[in-house]
């Protein structure tokens, strides 16, 4: 349950866009003992919800747990200063440091050589009254307690192998079926042929197999072409299926130059998709991060459980990150820099595409994430359960609707034409939503009266993406 | 009775000669029977059996399958550490601003994933509009002929080498010159001043004169400002101000404004011209004069208005139309304006005169100190001069191609042989840079930083909109290295721009990121000072202009408005782009009148198989031969010649559009294997005198040669032939009359009735006056459209329509339009997607052929020639997105549907190439893509898309088409698309004037309008319903989304 509630909140994110994209995320701290009016309880836990998940939950968690920032519980009793210096705090770790205040001095003193400095947050006090009204009363942490994580930790997950060889063993089942069968036919002939003698009647002739074998064919011709009906019928839907699967790409999963397990990194530490993909939310790619994105985290968390240092090694190469100093390294070599050097030369890192679309399709994530709502697991499946990426399987996103309630089930395989257009035939408009489609809408009922034409749109009491043109060429092909 | 007539197949039959009846026994002649072919002894010894060829194919075939199952492994790499403003697949626009030494606008530069690929007006903050110069001009940043690091003598070298060379030569003694174009930059300028080199500028095109002009007369010496917003009659003497003249990014969206009907007045514009120009083309009346005679209709229009000075002689036609232009001058008063485009002293003084008699300086021009065009050429000629004496020591030449642009160009280059230390900042290995010594490239000005300012109000910006491609370095910065004080060239600009400044706007960082955020800051002026009119020395310049006379032909160089003054040789788009008035690409050629054409026995008329004849032309002792093309509007005993052709003559590098190709696509050389530039060079025929330079050349010899040459012309049809459906006209006070007449009833624009088998008006009798409106038909089932959802189009009006072609360039970077090279264009396989068809009009309709006893086809035939002096109409045409599309319902396979947003649409991925939609399309709008452009060898050297570098320039939310489908105008899908998702993410109705195509953006008089029309508040619509709305072939009932607005010229009636 835990997972799900917490993809939830990500639809509903629509405000916290302005979130600065480099930023590492992290809010808040601690200690104090009493509850003035304001920032601790004004705050909606709804709103604070998405935006804790946008911006801080990569570092720090609702719990006590201590992720690559401290753990928030408990926060409200520990801050001992003043409101105006936690919002100063989250907005600019630097400059509320120089306050002196000592609760802050002790933070920076903990965290500060191990974590680095949280990046300061373009979150407003508002933002914050909300993230604050969330952090102090998680509605999804206490379900959790109960029914514990339902998360595929890392130690859980199998270790990929790629072979397949149950073909291999067919076949040679096969071979030592044959090979028993015709030694069976030799000893049934020595048997006939005795007891024939014995009877006195004439002996086979000593016929080749393949002779015999159409004898036997010819014997028993009724059955034998039954079975030939069979095998051509059997051959001809296995080519049709065969065929209906050449531009199918489903379960497609190649190797990726490093060894990155979204499970640890969406289920278990929950970061959400839109942290690390978050042009999904701006542009038409949903797009790979950025190596400085990964770096936000892993500055501080440098170790992985399973593969340790070589993965997370390869990210630091990229960069150019000591993580012995914990510092950035320019292009001479040199570190002791806390960002990321244009000089550092670096070779970035190669992905391989997943999802390849056509040259002649043009696909907006911004559209179906923003506008339309969708759940990236509408396409992209359970993702948190995977390691590297891979094209998801449709009956395996079917099985997913209990789970995110609103995900559209569809019958073609994904990323194939007539999986877009039997979802746009399917998905319906929210016409409330948004002003534009009110706009539109409208237009359509005030000349309804009379038009044959447009009745057509009005037989159900819904308005489906196909019906303002989502069946259309020129809407995805240009 | 049985038809007896015979027909013949040939006269074979007709003869019965014995071949024809052996023949004629075999049903199916063979030359080689069965058994002949399977004994022929060699069929033994091939080795591939029909058996085994059949294999091969079954493999192949099958091998071919399973290859294309295969799924590529496609990488994606993400970036390092990604810049906070670049999210993949978002456009960022940057505000800076384009000059060339030409062209000075403001613009906005639209980057993707950091490169930019396309460049539009700064519209909120700028002034100026973007032409198709400007627009194009992207394309030179990505041409992989550019000078990728320092060169010394011609081999690459580091910049501390080349530094160290000119350190020192700055440094010595001896005279250091810097040569420049007109540098409006005030930080170029202190770095010049600080440098203490020598400063001479040079203009490509020379205005010397009219600065001369203006120092003489008014005391000021500056290129007029010319503000032809104010004015109500305009009189042009030779003057392309819609084109190429002086700052005329600025000229035509002003002039535009004064020419709207429905405002209720409109300026009336005379020109007076030998060649047609853009201008010519869009005047009311237009009158043919040789160049010798401009100055005389200047005096004649003197005398006519002032009553002083004496009228040059002209003939009684020429005599009218200056009293008619001199009668609106005299009503206009103030408002009136003459500018004259010839560089000629004594032409411009006279123009000053009438100016300052009508009262209009001050109102309608100004010599307020414009900072454009200070070329002067008496310091060139100086130089030259000096250098040639071995005097000069150092010489920097920057921004400038004097080499090419010279018309004493040989003493340059034998002066530049005796400069020790020559150095040259161009970005190409150009005419003059290949020459000098020492090649320090510059950055293109979409990679640098920079500030320039036009005259004391505004102070613009130029910003880096890319990290520079190469090693290169501003010129600005490499004068402080040399100089010995290097500074940065950002923190030179800065300091520049630092207190003491007049604008104290930019001086924190917080103004100087608003003002580059703006592209420009505002600067407190003064009041301007009307300067007063010295008229001394009018009578001298009217008696030497009255003087003048010309020889059998006399020569006008212009500049194309496509091509400019050769700046843009090498790029692909600007040569495919047809010239407005000749539709001729890829060449320069000689525009004469047809009565001369007819008079020397030359070709009049160029078609795919039929090349233009070729004349030799000598000017004073120097002889060309180019191609004739055969011009209304011509005056007779005149011929154009474009400059701004033949760059690269000598094999220098300056890019590979620059340069003709074969058929096979490889380029042409010449008997010395150098390569074979397009056009030729007519520079050479330019005259100097007095430090000015002389475009018109009165005594000039044409000969006819016999040979021919082929011209790729992409219109050839030059009238509409009478039917009126397609352009609808009408004069000024026709419509004032008929005004607020409604839509369909007004004379000039009449709704399209078809006459129909049932008695419409009741009348008891089915006749000829029982006709519904084309609207009432409906052959088969209507696409609901209307007053539902969007439903997308757009408005044209013709009227200020000038024929431009900013919106074709435009449209064709946008949407990666191929450039298919002159070959092809010349087979009419061009791939415009838009086009302008300009149309002449005819002295001849059916009613004079009626009169005169023709018949109705003679008198049709005669209607497709132009009249010896035309009016003219730029018609822009591309797909119509009709309702009823006849392409739609041909297509077998159902590749071009209709949106219900009104849009044709076109499925690249799901055509099969009938080319059915493109016979169907009563407007040839349709392109077939005949190649595959982005891959195919015979456009390797021009097509942008074959070219890593430039490739980068293609919009990646457009595919790129490929062999074998068709295409056509998809009225920008991409942008529509685009526009409704940031409105469905606002939450809020889409805006009018949010979405707009890139012709309608491009267009700079406002002539295109773009939106839904079924936004009852949308500019779009309501223009669509102005009584001047049309649709073009409309009694073919097609029912087209986009509507052109009847042309109506400032004419006395009938003359239309």
């Amino acid at each position: 349950m835990r997972k799900a509630k917490f993809m939830m909140a990500s639809t509903g994110f629509k405000a916290s866009m302005t979130f600065s994209k480099t930023a590492i995320v992290a809010c808040l701290l601690l200690f104090t003992s009493h509850l003035t009016a304001g920032i601790w309880d004004e705050g909606e836990i709804e709103a604070g919800q998405a935006l804790f998940n946008a911006n801080c939950a990569s570092c720090h968690k609702v719990t006590n747990e201590v992720l690559a920032a401290p753990g928030l519980a408990g926060i409200a009793d520990r801050w001992g200063s003043s409101e105006e210096l936690l919002i100063q705090w989250i907005q600019n770790p630097q400059g509320a440091a120089e306050s002196g205040d000592p609760y802050i001095k002790s933070l920076v003193d903990r965290y500060v050589p191990t974590y680095g400095w949280m990046t300061a947050q373009a979150v407003s006090a508002d933002d914050i009254k909300n993230i604050m009204a969330y952090v102090q009363n998680p509605p999804d942490v206490a379900q959790v307690a109960d029914s514990g994580s339902d998360c595929i930790t890392v130690d859980e997950l199998p270790i990929e192998e790629s072979s397949d060889d149950s073909g291999m063993w067919f076949t040679m089942l096969l071979v030592l079926f044959l090979i028993v069968a015709m030694a069976a036919a030799g000893v049934n002939r020595s048997l006939s042929n005795a007891s024939r003698e014995r009877e006195g009647e004439a002996l086979l002739a000593d016929l080749p197999y393949s002779q015999r074998a159409k004898n036997w064919a010819w014997d028993n011709r009724v059955v034998v072409s039954l079975i030939g009906v069979f095998f051509v019928a059997y051959g001809a839907v296995l080519g049709y299926q065969g065929l209906m699967r050449v531009g199918v790409v489903e379960g497609y999963k190649p190797d990726q130059p490093i060894k990155f397990i979204h499970s640890v990194h969406v289920c278990e530490n929950e970061v959400d998709c839109k942290y690390c993909h978050h042009s999904a939310y701006e542009s038409k790619h949903a797009g790979i991060p950025s190596t400085n994105v990964c770096m936000n985290c892993h500055k501080a968390v440098k170790k992985g459980r399973r593969y340790g240092e070589t993965e997370i090694g390869k990210i630091y190469e990229a960069i150019g990150f000591d993580p012995e100093s914990g510092t950035y390294i320019d292009g001479e070599g040199k570190n002791g820099y806390s960002n990321p050097q244009d000089s550092f030369d670096g070779e970035p890192i190669r992905w391989n595409k997943v999802h390849n679309l056509p040259d002649h399709v043009y696909f907006s994530h911004q559209q179906h994430v923003v506008v339309g709502g969708l759940q990236c697991q509408n396409c992209h499946g359970d993702v948190e359960t995977y390691t590297v990426g891979r094209v998801a399987n449709v009956d395996d996103i079917n099985q997913l609707v209990d789970k995110y309630p609103g995900l559209i089930e569809l019958s073609k395989p994904t990323l194939t034409m007539g999986w877009c257009i039997e979802c746009h035939n399917k998905a319906e408009i929210d016409l409330a939503s948004s002003g534009y489609y009110e706009e539109i809408h409208g237009r359509l009922k005030e000349n309804l009266r009379g038009n044959e034409e447009l009745r057509k749109y009005m037989e159900d009491d819904k308005i489906t993406v196909k019906e303002l043109g989502g069946w259309e060429c020129a809407k995805c092909h240009y | 009775m049985a038809n007896t007539k015979r027909y013949w197949s040939g006269l074979d039959e007709l003869h019965e000669t014995e071949a024809f009846k052996t023949i004629q026994e075999q049903e199916f002649p063979e030359s080689k029977s069965v058994d002949e072919f399977l004994s022929d002894d060699q069929l033994e010894s091939t080795h591939t059996g029909r058996r085994d060829f059949l294999k091969f194919m079954g493999f192949s075939l099958t091998a071919a399958t399973l290859a294309a199952c295969e799924t590529p492994v496609v990488k994606s790499i993400p970036y390092t550490n990604k810049p906070e403003e670049v999210t993949p697949g978002v456009a960022n626009h940057y505000a800076s601003t384009y000059y060339d030494g030409q062209d000075y606008v403001n613009v906005l530069v639209k980057t993707r994933e950091g490169r930019p690929i396309f460049i539009k007006s700064n519209t909120q903050t700028g002034v100026g509009r973007v032409n198709a110069r400007v627009n194009a001009s992207v394309m030179s940043l990505y041409d992989g002929a550019r000078v990728t690091g320092p060169l010394m003598d011609g081999s690459e070298t580091s910049w501390g080498v080349v530094d160290e060379k000119v350190g020192q030569a700055m440094a010595a003694s001896g005279r250091k010159v810097l040569l420049t174009n007109t540098v409006m930059s005030p930080s170029l300028l202190r770095a010049i001043t600080n440098s203490g080199l020598e400063h001479v500028q040079f203009d490509s095109i020379d205005y010397g004169a009219f600065r001369k002009a203006s120092e003489l007369d008014f005391g000021v010496n500056t290129f007029p400002s010319y503000r032809f917003d104010q004015a109500s009659a305009v009189v042009s003497i030779g003057a392309d101000f819609l084109g190429t003249f002086g700052d005329s990014v600025y000229y035509a969206e002003n002039w535009a404004k004064t020419r709207n009907p429905e405002q209720g007045s409109m300026s009336r514009l005379h020109a007076f011209e030998s060649n047609m120009s853009l201008t010519g083309s869009n005047a009311d009346y237009r009158t043919m004069v040789k160049p010798s005679e401009q100055g005389k209709v200047a005096t004649a229009l003197l005398k006519a208005i002032t009553g002083e000075g004496q009228a040059g002689e002209l003939s009684e036609g020429v005599q009218a139309a200056v009293a008619k232009a001199a009668k609106d001058l005299k009503s206009a008063g103030e408002r009136g304006l003459v500018v004259a485009g010839a560089n000629d002293l004594n032409l411009q003084r006279v123009v000053n005169a009438i100016n300052a008699a009508l009262g209009c300086v001050g109102t309608t021009i100004n010599f307020d100190g414009t900072k454009l065009l200070q070329g002067d050429n008496a310091s060139v000629n100086k130089l030259v001069q000096d250098m040639n004496k071995g005097e000069v020591t150092t010489l920097i030449i920057a921004d400038c191609n004097p080499v090419y642009h010279l018309p004493n160009a040989a003493a340059f280059v034998e002066g530049l042989s005796k400069v020790k230390t020559s150095v040259s900042t161009s970005l190409f290995g150009d005419e003059t840079a290949s020459l000098c010594s020492i090649v320090a490239p510059t950055h293109h000005w979409l990679e640098s930083w920079g500030d320039l300012q036009i005259d004391d109000y505004r102070i613009d910006l130029v910003q880096p909109t890319i990290s520079p491609l190469h090693n290169t370095r501003n010129w600005g910065e490499s004068l402080t290295v040399w100089s010995g004080n290097p500074v940065d060239w950002y923190t030179f600009l800065r300091q520049t721009h630092s207190a003491g400044y007049t604008a104290a706007s930019m001086y924190t960082d917080a103004d100087w990121n608003k003002a580059v955020h703006n592209g420009f800051v505002g600067l407190e002026k003064g009041e301007d000072v009307v300067p007063t009119f010295n008229s001394n020395g009018v009578a001298d310049a009217v008696s030497a202009l009255n003087g003048k006379t010309g020889g059998s032909f006399e020569l006008a160089l212009y500049q194309k408005t496509t091509m400019g003054a050769g700046q843009h040789a090498a790029n692909p788009m600007l040569q495919e782009t047809p010239d407005p008035l000749t539709k001729v690409t890829w060449d320069n050629y000689v525009t004469m009148a047809h009565a001369d054409v007819d008079a020397m026995g030359l070709n009049g008329f160029i078609g795919q198989e039929k090349p233009a004849s070729v004349v030799k032309v000598t000017v004073n002792g120097s002889s060309m031969e180019l191609p004739v093309f055969p011009m209304p509007g011509q005056a007779p005993g005149t011929i154009g010649v474009a400059l701004g052709y033949g760059r690269g003559a000598n094999g220098e590098n300056i890019g590979k559009a620059a340069f003709q190709t074969g058929e096979n696509g490889s380029f042409l050389t010449d008997e010395a294997g150098n390569l074979v530039p397009v056009g030729q060079n007519a520079f050479p025929w330019v005259s100097e005198q007095n430090g000015l330079h002389d475009y018109q050349q009165l005594n000039v010899e044409v000969a006819a040669t016999g040979g021919t040459y082929p011209l790729a012309c992409t219109q050839i049809q030059n009238t509409f032939m009478g039917r009126d459906s397609i352009v609808k006209e009408t004069d000024f006070m026709s419509y004032f009359n008929e005004r607020e007449v409604a839509k369909g009833e007004a004379s000039w624009n009449r709704v399209v009735k078809l006459a129909v088998h049932e008695d419409v008006n009741g009348d008891g009798t089915i006749n000829a006056q029982d006709a519904k409106p084309t609207e009432a038909f409906d052959l088969w089932h209507e696409h609901a459209v209307e007053n539902v959802g969007h439903r997308w189009g757009m408005t044209i009006d013709l009227t200020t329509c000038t024929g431009c072609s900013a919106c074709v360039t435009a449209c064709h970077i946008e949407n990666n339009v191929p450039v298919v090279g002159k070959d092809e264009v010349r087979r009419h396989r061009d791939m415009h997607w838009m086009r302008i068809d300009r149309f002449f009009a005819s002295d001849y309709s059916l009613e004079r052929g009626e009169a005169e006893g023709e018949g109705v086809i003679a008198s049709y035939r005669k209607m497709e020639d132009a009249a010896a002096n035309p009016q003219t109409v730029h018609m822009p045409m591309m797909c119509q997105h009709c309702n009823h599309a006849p392409c739609e319902t041909v297509c077998p396979v159902a590749a071009t549907t209709h949106s219900n947003e009104g849009l044709n649409q076109m499925t690249y991925n799901r055509c099969i190439g009938t080319r059915y939609c493109a016979n169907n399309c009563p407007y040839k709008v349709r392109r077939f893509n005949w190649f595959n452009y982005p891959g195919y060898k015979k456009f390797a050297n021009f097509n942008p898309a074959q070219d890593s570098l430039m490739r980068m320039v293609l919009n990646p939310d457009v595919t790129v088409r490929s062999r074998g489908v068709m295409e056509k105008c998809s009225m920008c899908v991409q942008r529509l698309q685009a526009g409704k998702l940031e409105a469905k993410k606002a939450g809020a109705p889409l805006e009018d004037g949010s979405v707009v195509t890139a012709c309608a953006e491009a267009c700079p008089t406002h002539a295109i309008s773009f939106g839904d029309l079924n936004d009852t508040g949308s500019k779009a619509r309501a223009i669509s319903e102005n009584n001047r709305a049309y649709h073009a072939l409309e009694e073919i009932g097609v029912k087209p989304n986009i509507f052109y607005m009847t042309k109506v010229r400032n004419v006395e009636p009938n003359q239309a």
